[in-house]
């Protein structure tokens, strides 16, 4: 049986899955474009605490997935909403080019959250006001947490290597 | 009047660790505040990824050097989560116990930070060594003093050793008895209640746009508390209180650390009387060094001594986490917020305010 949230999101949105998540949250799967809807209509649904931006790299399919977690700062509201705790929404967009729009109007939160989807990830979000860096001191031809980038070998290239125990000279 | 660029930080009094903020003054007041944190980004969610389950333990604690003990757990909790494994009932309890015990101490830290940074040194030094009190007992108990790596995926390492609880329950009445003298000092000292009070005002409707948490959002009325609404370990069997204050200022967020500690060595106490007597604590995990979780991905969340501690986690199938993002308290706090209350305040109150935040900068980098 289908949740009534479910229902609802099915008869306004029409591109976007849904289905039971872990631990009680409701998975959301929709494309970029209609992220942004669908935060916003949550929001109104009562799912106002936007808990975590965050990027998983599928590197074998050649996507990137962002994945927007959503929880109700109060929570409980009627019987039938009982169940769902909370909303994960996901959505994938190419690793070539990551573009979204970004969600800080909806949710003020999401700003240093986006920012540092950025850097880290590469993901673009249009719209967002400061897209600098926030953690890391240096330009990366590939952004560090992809899971192409090598730490490795880019410490090594960086800050030179240390030769194994016994072969010092 | 002119406006003047001033660096503050990255090494202040404001705040646990290194994390610099750039400030726009004109005269004495505010006028802009840009959060610059990354001095301490050691990139633990990548190296996690190169590691399997169990060699991850030392990293999640590290980073937040204050209280290492929410990471373990919420760490566990993920991973307990992924894989489906059931935690004894005597371990749940333990775990409870001791995540209290951590949130006492890491509630002296920062209260010995507090108390420093405002010039009064001989609260500090009261907090530091009931810290160590602590510590004494977390020594005893897991080998080590600031890291403890004892919370495990399947329960806790090792039981409570012989008469653990009779020292348990002396010390916290030792700490427990000198909290009139805290208050006398401290608390209800005026000269720090005229400096703290009014400050750093954070309302409740920026605390809902900017994903506060925690003492922040507490102090707004809001008796928010991951222990009560999503309880984990053995917060569902005992009842206990969350402090709460309205007047949303610094004053009442440092009142309601000393209410917690309090209500957390209550908390302990009921604890220790309704927990099982007899039986494991932990369960058998598979080999470590063979351990397959199966794919999915998991979003845990516990209450940390800050606020909100969350962690999604990704499982492709393999002997190491896919990914790994710990949704720390202290990013919104200090990233978010942080920029938006120090607006119009003076020069001299940042570093009150920012402490007041109770905001721990490895948690921001990580």
């Amino acid at each position: 049986m289908k949740h009534p949230l479910e229902v609802r999101l099915a008869s306004v949105f029409k591109d976007i899955r849904t289905g039971p998540g872990p631990d009680g949250r409701l998975a959301v799967a929709a494309p970029a474009e209609s992220v942004v809807p669908v935060l916003t209509f949550l929001k109104e649904d009562g799912f106002d605490f936007l808990q975590l931006v965050s990027c998983v790299d599928w590197i074998r399919e050649d996507q990137i997935e962002v994945v927007y977690l959503l929880s109700k700062y109060v929570p409980a509201g009627g019987e039938a909403e009982a169940g769902v705790t909370g909303i994960v929404l996901k959505t994938r967009v190419p690793r070539a080019e990551p573009v979204l729009a970004t969600s800080i109007h909806v949710f003020p939160v999401a700003e240093p959250y986006e920012r540092e989807m950025h850097e880290l990830f590469g993901v673009t979000f249009e719209g967002h006001p400061r897209l600098i860096p926030l953690l890391l001191e240096r330009e990366y031809k590939i952004p560090p947490f992809r899971k192409d980038f090598d730490t490795r070998k880019y410490c090594e290239d960086f800050f030179g290597s240390v030769p194994p125990v016994g072969e010092k000279k | 009047m002119r406006e003047l660029e001033l660096y503050f930080g990255p090494q202040h009094l404001g705040m646990i660790g290194n994390f610099s903020i750039t400030l726009t003054v004109e005269g004495d007041r505010i006028v802009r505040a840009v959060a610059n944190p990354g001095y301490l980004h050691r990139g633990f969610e990548k190296l996690m990824e190169l590691r399997t389950w169990i060699q991850n333990f030392p990293m999640v604690c590290r980073m937040n050097v204050v209280e290492p003990d929410s990471m373990e757990m919420i760490y566990a909790m993920g991973v307990e989560k992924l894989a489906g494994i059931e935690v004894p009932e005597r371990a749940q309890f333990v775990r409870s116990i001791y995540l209290e015990m951590a949130r006492v101490q890491s509630h002296l830290f920062g209260l010995w930070a507090y108390a420093s940074m405002l010039g009064f040194d001989t609260v500090a030094q009261w907090a530091m060594y009931h810290r160590d009190l602590l510590l004494d007992l977390f020594e005893e108990l897991t080998g080590g003093r600031a890291y403890h790596i004892y919370i495990w995926p399947g329960g806790v390492r090792r039981d409570f050793p012989e008469g653990f609880e009779d020292r348990l329950v002396s010390t916290l009445h030792t700490i427990g008895g000198c909290v009139p003298d805290y208050d006398a000092e401290f608390f209800n000292n005026p000269v720090f209640r005229e400096r703290a009070r009014g400050i750093g005002v954070v309302r409740r409707e920026d605390c809902l746009a900017l994903g506060g948490t925690g003492q922040v959002m507490r102090a707004t009325g809001m008796p928010y508390d991951i222990r009560k609404i999503d309880p984990y370990a053995a917060y569902g069997r005992v009842p206990f209180n969350v402090p709460v204050r309205q007047e949303c200022d610094a004053y009442s967020r440092i009142w309601i650390v000393r209410d917690e500690m309090i209500e957390s060595v209550h908390m302990i106490f009921k604890l220790l009387d309704e927990m099982p007597k007899k039986g494991s604590v932990y369960k058998r995990i598979p080999n470590p060094f063979k351990w397959r979780i199966p794919a999915g991905d998991a979003y845990v969340r516990c209450e940390s001594s800050r606020g909100e501690l969350g962690l999604y986690i990704v499982s492709d199938g393999g002997d190491k986490p896919y990914r790994v993002h710990v949704r720390t308290p202290s990013y919104p706090h200090g990233l978010a917020i942080l920029e938006k209350v120090l607006v119009g305040e003076s020069i001299a109150d940042v570093g009150n305010i920012m402490i007041s935040m109770y905001v721990v900068a490895p948690e921001i980098d990580r």
